[in-house]
Protein backbone atom coordinates (compact mmCIF):
# COMPACT_ATOMS: atom_id res chain seq x y z
CA UNK A 1 0.00 0.00 0.00
CA UNK A 2 1.45 3.31 -1.07
CA UNK A 3 1.69 6.08 1.49
CA UNK A 4 1.76 9.86 0.97
CA UNK A 5 2.82 11.93 3.96
CA UNK A 6 2.11 15.67 4.10
CA UNK A 7 4.24 16.95 6.96
CA UNK A 8 3.77 19.65 7.98
CA UNK A 9 0.54 21.14 6.73
CA UNK A 10 1.41 24.76 5.98
CA UNK A 11 -0.25 28.17 5.73
CA UNK A 12 -2.38 27.75 8.82
CA UNK A 13 -1.93 28.48 12.53
CA UNK A 14 -0.80 25.38 14.32
CA UNK A 15 0.81 22.09 13.53
CA UNK A 16 -0.71 19.33 11.44
CA UNK A 17 0.21 16.23 9.50
CA UNK A 18 -1.76 14.15 6.98
CA UNK A 19 -1.10 10.51 6.14
CA UNK A 20 -2.77 9.28 2.96
CA UNK A 21 -2.84 5.59 2.03
CA UNK A 22 -3.38 4.57 -1.61
CA UNK A 23 -4.71 1.22 -2.79
CA UNK A 24 -3.37 -0.95 -5.66
CA UNK A 25 -5.22 1.21 -8.22
CA UNK A 26 -3.68 4.38 -6.80
CA UNK A 27 -6.97 5.53 -5.28
CA UNK A 28 -7.17 6.95 -1.77
CA UNK A 29 -8.03 4.08 0.55
CA UNK A 30 -7.88 6.10 3.76
CA UNK A 31 -6.46 9.33 5.13
CA UNK A 32 -5.56 10.43 8.63
CA UNK A 33 -5.27 13.99 9.91
CA UNK A 34 -3.03 14.32 12.94
CA UNK A 35 -2.22 17.19 15.27
CA UNK A 36 1.29 16.66 16.64
CA UNK A 37 0.94 19.59 19.03
CA UNK A 38 -0.46 20.23 22.50
CA UNK A 39 0.42 22.91 25.00
CA UNK A 40 -2.06 22.19 27.78
CA UNK A 41 -3.81 25.51 28.43
CA UNK A 42 -6.60 23.45 30.02
CA UNK A 43 -4.17 22.49 32.75
CA UNK A 44 -1.98 25.51 33.31
CA UNK A 45 -4.84 28.04 33.35
CA UNK A 46 -6.00 26.26 36.50
CA UNK A 47 -4.88 28.22 39.53
CA UNK A 48 -4.47 31.49 37.64
CA UNK A 49 -6.66 34.42 38.77
CA UNK A 50 -9.63 34.88 36.47
CA UNK A 51 -8.68 38.48 35.72
CA UNK A 52 -5.35 37.28 34.32
CA UNK A 53 -6.90 34.91 31.78
CA UNK A 54 -7.49 37.66 29.19
CA UNK A 55 -3.69 38.04 29.22
CA UNK A 56 -2.95 34.30 29.02
CA UNK A 57 -5.57 32.80 26.69
CA UNK A 58 -4.82 35.14 23.74
CA UNK A 59 -1.67 33.02 23.41
CA UNK A 60 -3.78 30.03 22.43
CA UNK A 61 -3.68 31.58 18.96
CA UNK A 62 -1.91 34.80 18.10
CA UNK A 63 -2.69 34.82 14.40
CA UNK B 1 25.57 40.79 -2.85
CA UNK B 2 23.79 37.47 -2.60
CA UNK B 3 20.46 37.60 -0.85
CA UNK B 4 20.28 36.34 2.70
CA UNK B 5 18.71 32.95 3.24
CA UNK B 6 16.12 33.20 6.02
CA UNK B 7 14.16 30.50 7.82
CA UNK B 8 11.32 31.11 10.26
CA UNK B 9 10.01 28.27 12.37
CA UNK B 10 7.59 27.76 15.25
CA UNK B 11 7.58 25.06 17.89
CA UNK B 12 5.21 25.34 20.92
CA UNK B 13 3.84 28.77 20.15
CA UNK B 14 0.71 30.70 19.24
CA UNK B 15 1.72 32.28 15.95
CA UNK B 16 1.79 35.77 17.44
CA UNK B 17 5.49 36.03 16.62
CA UNK B 18 4.67 35.38 12.95
CA UNK B 19 2.10 38.16 13.05
CA UNK B 20 4.65 40.43 14.74
CA UNK B 21 6.87 39.93 11.68
CA UNK B 22 3.94 40.91 9.47
CA UNK B 23 3.47 43.97 11.72
CA UNK B 24 6.50 45.34 9.89
CA UNK B 25 3.78 46.27 7.37
CA UNK B 26 5.25 47.62 4.13
CA UNK B 27 8.78 47.07 5.44
CA UNK B 28 8.21 43.34 4.88
CA UNK B 29 8.87 44.20 1.22
CA UNK B 30 12.34 45.44 2.23
CA UNK B 31 12.89 42.12 3.99
CA UNK B 32 11.85 40.32 0.81
CA UNK B 33 14.26 42.49 -1.22
CA UNK B 34 17.19 41.63 1.06
CA UNK B 35 16.40 38.02 1.85
CA UNK B 36 14.87 34.89 0.39
CA UNK B 37 12.67 33.04 2.84
CA UNK B 38 13.27 29.29 2.59
CA UNK B 39 10.98 28.13 5.32
CA UNK B 40 7.99 29.75 7.02
CA UNK B 41 5.17 27.30 7.69
CA UNK B 42 2.53 29.89 8.53
CA UNK B 43 2.98 31.69 5.23
CA UNK B 44 4.67 29.38 2.71
CA UNK B 45 4.55 25.77 1.64
CA UNK B 46 7.49 23.48 2.32
CA UNK B 47 7.96 20.09 3.92
CA UNK B 48 10.30 18.93 6.66
CA UNK B 49 12.04 16.67 4.16
CA UNK B 50 12.99 19.77 2.14
CA UNK B 51 14.77 21.23 5.18
CA UNK B 52 16.42 17.87 5.90
CA UNK B 53 17.88 17.90 2.37
CA UNK B 54 19.67 21.24 2.78
CA UNK B 55 23.42 21.16 3.33
CA UNK B 56 24.61 22.16 6.80
CA UNK B 57 24.80 25.96 7.36
CA UNK B 58 22.69 26.49 4.23
CA UNK B 59 20.49 29.08 6.00
CA UNK B 60 22.08 32.39 7.03
CA UNK B 61 19.62 33.28 9.80
CA UNK B 62 16.92 31.18 11.44
CA UNK B 63 14.29 33.00 13.51
CA UNK B 64 12.98 30.25 15.78
CA UNK B 65 9.94 30.96 17.92
CA UNK B 66 8.18 28.69 20.37
CA UNK B 67 9.17 26.62 23.36
CA UNK B 68 10.35 23.01 23.13
CA UNK B 69 7.38 20.97 24.27
CA UNK B 70 7.74 17.64 22.45
CA UNK B 71 10.15 15.54 20.41
CA UNK B 72 9.10 17.22 17.16
CA UNK B 73 10.06 20.65 18.50
CA UNK B 74 13.39 19.26 19.69
CA UNK B 75 14.03 17.59 16.32
CA UNK B 76 13.30 20.79 14.40
CA UNK B 77 15.45 22.83 16.80
CA UNK B 78 18.40 20.47 16.24
CA UNK B 79 17.79 20.24 12.50
CA UNK B 80 17.54 24.00 12.00
CA UNK B 81 20.53 24.61 14.27
CA UNK B 82 22.60 22.37 12.02
CA UNK B 83 21.28 24.02 8.86
CA UNK B 84 21.68 27.64 10.06
CA UNK B 85 24.73 29.85 10.46
CA UNK B 86 22.91 32.06 12.96
CA UNK B 87 20.17 30.84 15.29
CA UNK B 88 17.92 33.48 16.86
CA UNK B 89 15.57 32.63 19.74
CA UNK B 90 12.67 34.77 18.54
CA UNK B 91 10.07 35.73 21.12
CA UNK B 92 9.64 34.87 24.76
CA UNK B 93 8.63 31.22 24.28
CA UNK B 94 11.94 30.42 22.57
CA UNK B 95 13.92 32.67 24.96
CA UNK B 96 12.32 31.77 28.29
CA UNK B 97 9.57 29.17 27.76
CA UNK B 98 6.80 31.76 27.51
CA UNK B 99 3.15 31.07 28.25
CA UNK B 100 3.46 27.39 27.14
CA UNK B 101 6.19 27.12 29.80
CA UNK B 102 3.53 27.59 32.48
CA UNK B 103 2.74 23.92 31.79
CA UNK B 104 5.76 23.17 33.98
CA UNK B 105 3.28 23.37 36.87
CA UNK B 106 2.37 19.84 35.77
CA UNK B 107 3.97 16.85 34.06
CA UNK B 108 2.77 14.95 30.98
CA UNK B 109 0.32 12.86 32.97
CA UNK B 110 -1.08 15.95 34.67
CA UNK B 111 -1.61 17.73 31.35
CA UNK B 112 -3.09 14.65 29.62
CA UNK B 113 -5.40 13.86 32.56
CA UNK B 114 -6.89 17.34 32.44
CA UNK B 115 -7.02 17.79 28.66
CA UNK B 116 -8.23 14.31 27.67
CA UNK B 117 -10.30 13.48 30.75
CA UNK B 118 -11.34 16.06 33.24
CA UNK B 119 -12.39 19.23 31.42
CA UNK B 120 -16.18 19.73 31.47
CA UNK B 121 -16.34 19.71 27.67
CA UNK B 122 -14.42 16.45 27.26
CA UNK B 123 -16.38 13.29 26.46
CA UNK B 124 -13.76 10.57 26.32
CA UNK B 125 -15.29 7.52 27.94
CA UNK B 126 -12.74 5.20 26.37
CA UNK B 127 -9.91 7.22 27.90
CA UNK B 128 -8.21 7.72 24.55
CA UNK B 129 -4.82 9.40 24.83
CA UNK B 130 -2.28 10.41 22.20
CA UNK B 131 0.07 7.53 21.33
CA UNK B 132 3.56 7.94 19.91
CA UNK B 133 2.82 4.89 17.75
CA UNK B 134 -0.60 3.65 16.69
CA UNK B 135 -1.47 0.76 14.39
CA UNK B 136 -4.20 1.38 11.83
CA UNK B 137 -5.29 -1.20 9.21
CA UNK B 138 -3.15 0.53 6.57
CA UNK B 139 0.02 0.82 8.63
CA UNK B 140 1.54 2.68 11.56
CA UNK B 141 0.81 6.29 12.56
CA UNK B 142 3.15 8.23 14.79
CA UNK B 143 2.94 11.32 16.97
CA UNK B 144 5.76 13.17 18.75
CA UNK B 145 6.69 12.24 22.30
CA UNK B 146 5.17 14.79 24.72
CA UNK B 147 7.75 15.67 27.36
CA UNK B 148 7.16 16.13 31.08
CA UNK B 149 8.98 19.46 31.04
CA UNK B 150 8.89 22.42 28.65
CA UNK B 151 12.34 23.71 27.70
CA UNK B 152 13.62 26.89 26.13
CA UNK B 153 15.37 26.82 22.77
CA UNK B 154 18.66 27.66 24.51
CA UNK B 155 18.26 24.64 26.80
CA UNK B 156 17.95 22.50 23.68
CA UNK B 157 20.52 23.84 21.18
CA UNK B 158 23.17 26.58 21.17
CA UNK B 159 21.53 29.95 20.42
CA UNK B 160 23.38 32.92 18.93
CA UNK B 161 20.91 35.72 19.69
CA UNK B 162 17.87 36.24 21.88
CA UNK B 163 15.08 38.53 20.68
CA UNK B 164 12.43 38.46 23.43
CA UNK B 165 8.90 39.77 23.73
CA UNK B 166 5.40 38.36 23.61
CA UNK B 167 5.46 39.25 20.87
CA UNK B 168 8.63 41.23 20.09
CA UNK B 169 7.75 44.82 19.25
CA UNK B 170 7.71 45.40 15.48
CA UNK B 171 10.15 48.31 15.67
CA UNK B 172 12.60 46.08 17.55
CA UNK B 173 12.24 43.33 14.93
CA UNK B 174 12.93 45.88 12.22
CA UNK B 175 16.05 47.15 14.01
CA UNK B 176 17.36 43.59 14.27
CA UNK B 177 16.54 42.83 10.63
CA UNK B 178 18.50 45.93 9.61
CA UNK B 179 21.44 44.84 11.78
CA UNK B 180 21.36 41.38 10.19
CA UNK B 181 21.27 42.77 6.66
CA UNK B 182 24.10 45.20 7.44
CA UNK B 183 26.12 42.46 9.14
CA UNK B 184 26.20 44.52 12.31
CA UNK B 185 25.01 42.03 14.89
CA UNK B 186 26.58 42.21 18.37
CA UNK B 187 28.70 39.36 19.77
CA UNK B 188 26.95 35.96 19.82
CA UNK B 189 25.03 35.24 23.00
CA UNK B 190 23.60 38.78 23.13
CA UNK B 191 20.04 39.87 23.57
CA UNK B 192 18.95 42.01 20.62
CA UNK B 193 15.97 44.28 20.07
CA UNK B 194 15.85 45.19 23.75
CA UNK B 195 16.56 48.12 26.05
CA UNK B 196 19.50 47.94 28.44
CA UNK B 197 17.45 48.75 31.51
CA UNK B 198 14.15 47.73 33.04
CA UNK B 199 10.60 48.51 31.95
CA UNK B 200 10.47 51.06 34.80
CA UNK B 201 13.00 53.13 32.86
CA UNK B 202 10.62 53.25 29.89
CA UNK B 203 7.51 53.77 32.00
CA UNK B 204 6.26 57.37 31.87
CA UNK B 205 4.41 57.19 35.20
CA UNK B 206 5.37 59.31 38.17
CA UNK B 207 7.30 57.32 40.74
CA UNK B 208 7.44 58.50 44.32
CA UNK B 209 8.04 56.68 47.55
CA UNK B 210 6.83 53.12 47.39
CA UNK B 211 5.00 52.09 50.54
CA UNK B 212 2.44 49.40 49.86
CA UNK B 213 0.00 48.42 52.59
CA UNK B 214 -2.26 46.28 50.38
CA UNK B 215 -2.09 44.55 47.01
CA UNK B 216 -5.28 44.99 45.04
CA UNK B 217 -7.06 43.13 42.26
CA UNK B 218 -8.57 44.94 39.26
CA UNK B 219 -12.13 44.90 40.57
CA UNK B 220 -10.96 46.70 43.70
CA UNK B 221 -9.41 49.77 42.11
CA UNK B 222 -9.48 51.99 39.04
CA UNK B 223 -5.79 52.77 38.56
CA UNK B 224 -4.76 56.38 38.24
CA UNK B 225 -3.20 56.76 34.79
CA UNK B 226 -0.20 58.81 35.80
CA UNK B 227 1.00 57.18 39.00
CA UNK B 228 3.26 54.10 39.33
CA UNK B 229 1.02 51.04 39.38
CA UNK B 230 3.05 49.33 42.10
CA UNK B 231 2.63 52.38 44.33
CA UNK B 232 -1.12 51.96 43.82
CA UNK B 233 -0.93 48.37 45.06
CA UNK B 234 -1.13 46.69 41.66
CA UNK B 235 1.50 44.02 41.12
CA UNK B 236 3.57 45.25 38.17
CA UNK B 237 6.62 43.28 37.03
CA UNK B 238 8.33 46.34 35.54
CA UNK B 239 11.17 46.41 38.11
CA UNK B 240 12.20 42.82 37.21
CA UNK B 241 11.64 43.02 33.48
CA UNK B 242 13.88 44.10 30.64
CA UNK B 243 12.63 47.08 28.67
CA UNK B 244 12.32 47.29 24.92
CA UNK B 245 8.56 47.04 24.59
CA UNK B 246 8.03 50.74 25.19
CA UNK B 247 5.93 49.96 28.30
CA UNK B 248 2.96 49.14 26.08
CA UNK B 249 0.86 47.39 28.73
CA UNK B 250 1.50 50.09 31.33
CA UNK B 251 0.52 52.76 28.83
CA UNK B 252 -2.79 50.90 28.50
CA UNK B 253 -3.21 51.11 32.30
CA UNK B 254 -2.31 47.44 32.69
CA UNK B 255 0.58 46.27 34.87
CA UNK B 256 3.62 44.61 33.28
CA UNK B 257 3.65 40.82 33.31
CA UNK B 258 7.28 40.45 32.41
CA UNK B 259 7.25 39.24 28.81
CA UNK B 260 10.69 40.64 27.92
CA UNK B 261 12.27 38.47 30.61
CA UNK B 262 14.83 39.39 33.26
CA UNK B 263 17.19 42.33 32.92
CA UNK B 264 20.81 41.82 31.89
CA UNK B 265 22.24 41.26 35.37
CA UNK B 266 19.35 39.20 36.75
CA UNK B 267 19.26 35.41 36.52
CA UNK B 268 15.85 34.72 37.99
CA UNK B 269 13.07 37.15 37.13
CA UNK B 270 10.67 35.90 39.79
CA UNK B 271 13.28 36.15 42.54
CA UNK B 272 14.04 39.70 41.43
CA UNK B 273 10.32 40.49 41.58
CA UNK B 274 10.09 39.00 45.07
CA UNK B 275 12.98 41.22 46.07
CA UNK B 276 11.21 44.26 44.62
CA UNK B 277 7.98 43.38 46.42
CA UNK B 278 9.81 42.80 49.71
CA UNK B 279 11.39 46.23 49.56
CA UNK B 280 8.14 48.18 49.17
CA UNK B 281 5.85 46.55 51.72
CA UNK B 282 4.96 48.95 54.49
CA UNK B 283 4.47 46.79 57.58
CA UNK B 284 6.02 46.86 61.00
CA UNK B 285 6.10 43.17 61.88
CA UNK B 286 6.13 39.73 60.29
CA UNK B 287 2.39 39.22 60.67
CA UNK B 288 1.79 42.53 58.91
CA UNK B 289 4.11 41.56 56.05
CA UNK B 290 2.40 38.20 55.70
CA UNK B 291 -1.00 39.86 55.53
CA UNK B 292 0.13 42.05 52.62
CA UNK B 293 1.98 39.28 50.77
CA UNK B 294 -1.00 36.94 51.05
CA UNK B 295 -2.95 39.40 48.95
CA UNK B 296 -0.82 38.46 45.93
CA UNK B 297 -3.13 35.82 44.49
CA UNK B 298 -0.81 33.86 42.21
CA UNK B 299 2.90 34.60 42.75
CA UNK B 300 4.15 31.79 40.51
CA UNK B 301 1.84 32.58 37.61
CA UNK B 302 2.55 36.30 37.95
CA UNK B 303 6.30 36.47 38.60
CA UNK B 304 7.10 33.59 36.25
CA UNK B 305 4.36 34.27 33.71
CA UNK B 306 6.69 34.08 30.72
CA UNK B 307 9.74 32.35 32.11
CA UNK B 308 9.17 29.34 34.36
CA UNK B 309 11.37 27.00 32.25
CA UNK B 310 14.13 29.65 32.22
CA UNK B 311 14.00 30.21 35.99
CA UNK B 312 16.17 28.61 38.65
CA UNK B 313 13.09 26.56 39.53
CA UNK B 314 12.51 25.42 35.90
CA UNK B 315 9.37 23.59 37.01
CA UNK B 316 7.08 22.63 39.88
CA UNK B 317 7.81 19.28 41.48
CA UNK B 318 4.90 16.88 41.04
Amino acid sequence: MQRVTIDPITRLEGHGKIEIFLDEAGEVANAYFQVPELRGFERFCEGRPVEELPRITPRICGV
Amino acid sequence: MAKLKLALYWAATCGGCEVAVLDLNEKILDVAAAADIYLWPVAMDYKYKDAEAWPDKFIDVCLFNGAIRNSEGEHLAKLLRAKSKVMVAFGSCACFGGIPGLANVADREGVFARVYGETPSTDNRDGTRPQTSFAVPEGELTLPHFYDTVKTLGQTVPVDYFLPGCPPAAKQIWAVVQAIVAGQLPPPGSFVGVAEKSVCEECPRVKEEKKVTAFLRPHQVIPQPEKCLLEQGLVCCGPATRGGCGAQCINANMPCRGCYGPTERVTDQGAKMLSAIASIIDASDEAGVKKVVDQIVDPLGTFYRFGLPNSLLTRVRV
